[in-house]
């Protein structure tokens, strides 16, 4: 099996007709069928092992039955409401809603490709901003509304940690901020 | 001319050491393969920049899949025990010793039906049990969210001690208000630290976390 037949047949006829050969028989074990089945194998663990196990990821959420005074104030300047919606939407506005929305706008996940604003570099932007006091003034509030996804939220929430975001809330979405991403939607088709 | 003789060598190989490093590898692979556990959902986790690992001591698991259904998985023999048996006393569900084995061994591989069902659910057969399709935990609302009442048993029987890990395992999918109900539940039992397990993923090269990470300092919490 590992060599080809070279032909050559027998080993010749030395001592001549009617004497028995005594066959020496050869020690060598094929190994190629070995070597295929244990390949076979590999093969097999390899596609069924999993090796990159999966990892945990920490969540803290407050707890809501704290009074209102009691709870952290936000400053308006350093304030960043982040929205999600369906179709991995990223909707944000800096500080407080205007009245006529027109700091309402719309962004991407991760980084800025082309005209839409990603929403990396707009935490970016914003950190910059506030410099010095960044890490105590800036507060990201996410809002995801109730057609986003889970892995939307995972990313958000991820997209804290890779910038370094000190303080961030999951929070309930309002219910004139959903009225304004639902008519964004209407209008962006 | 003489004619030039080419000797005639043997092609023989030898596979002897073809078939040592197979058998190595082999090796390799079998010990550092980790089989699939078992699961009730199949569930395709989120990938995050977060690489701590997972606990394995005193873990409550809760799966939701993308239909929204919702599994509880909690590895403790003793506790699983004493929840069914507290369960049981509570609702009057009615479940004999040995219904109460098969859920226990139901709950390694995830729970996911009402209390109405867990009688059921408890009487089928090891082979069933692997096929059964479970309709998942209502937590709809506040007023059918029924693992509310899971983890307030839990607190009950493990006299007000919150399990040290609370993880929760979310399909890409699931939708946002089936991972808020899941933490409202827990929150209203005066749970507020949870971990969601993730796939790992590198962090984007520029950003802070990457600059952090490259230059040796550990994350901070």
């Amino acid at each position: 099996m590992a060599d080809i037949d070279t032909g050559g047949g027998g080993g010749g006829h030395k001592k001549g007709p009617g004497v028995k050969k005594s066959k020496k028989l050869s020690t060598r074990v094929d190994l190629t069928p070995m070597v295929d089945l244990g390949f076979l194998l590999i093969t097999f663990f390899i596609f069924t092992t999993t090796m990159s196990s999966p990892t945990a990821m920490k969540l803290n959420m407050p707890d809501d039955t704290v009074k209102s005074e009691d709870q952290n104030k936000a400053k308006e300047s350093g304030a960043l409401t982040i929205m999600l919606s369906k179709n991995d939407h990223i909707y944000y506005y800096e500080g407080k809603l205007a009245d006529d929305g027109s700091n309402f706008k719309s962004a991407i996940f991760g980084k800025s490709s082309g005209d839409a604003k990603g929403i990396r570099d707009i935490i970016i932007e914003k950190k910059q901003k506030l410099g010095a006091s960044a890490d105590n003034d800036l507060v990201v509030v996410i809002k995801p509304n109730e057609e986003s996804n889970f892995k939307n939220t995972v990313d958000i929430i991820d997209e804290m940690t890779i910038n370094g975001v000190k303080k961030y809330a999951l929070v309930k979405i309002s219910e004139v901020e959903n009225m304004l991403i639902k008519t964004t939607e209407g209008t962006a088709k | 001319m003489p004619k030039v003789k080419i000797p005639r060598k043997s092609t023989w190989v030898d596979m002897t050491a073809f078939c040592d490093v197979a058998f190595l590898l082999l090796s390799f692979f079998m010990l550092a393969t980790q089989f699939k556990p078992d699961e009730a959902a199949k569930v395709e986790t989120p990938k995050s920049v977060s690489s701590d690992t997972i606990p394995t001591k005193d873990a409550f698991l809760v799966t939701f899949d993308k239909g929204g259904r919702v599994f509880v998985t909690y590895d403790d023999v003793e506790k699983k025990k004493a929840l069914f048996d507290k369960l049981n006393a509570d609702r009057g569900i009615g479940l004999t010793d040995n219904e109460i084995r098969t859920l226990n061994k139901a709950m390694e591989s995830g729970i996911g039906v009402p209390f109405t069902m867990l009688k059921s659910l408890g009487s089928k057969s090891k082979e069933e049990l692997q096929r059964v399709q479970q309709p998942g935990i209502p937590v709809q609302d506040s007023v059918n969210n029924e693992l509310k009442d899971w983890i307030a048993t839990l607190l009950a029987i493990n006299s007000g001690v919150k399990p040290k890990n609370v993880m929760l395992k979310g399909d890409n999918d699931a939708n946002y208000p089936t991972f808020i109900n899941v933490l409202d539940a827990f929150t209203k039992n005066g749970i507020y630290n949870f971990k969601l397990i993730t796939m790992p993923e590198n962090a984007p090269s520029g950003t802070y976390l990457y600059d952090a990470r490259s230059s040796g300092k550990k994350d901070k919490k």
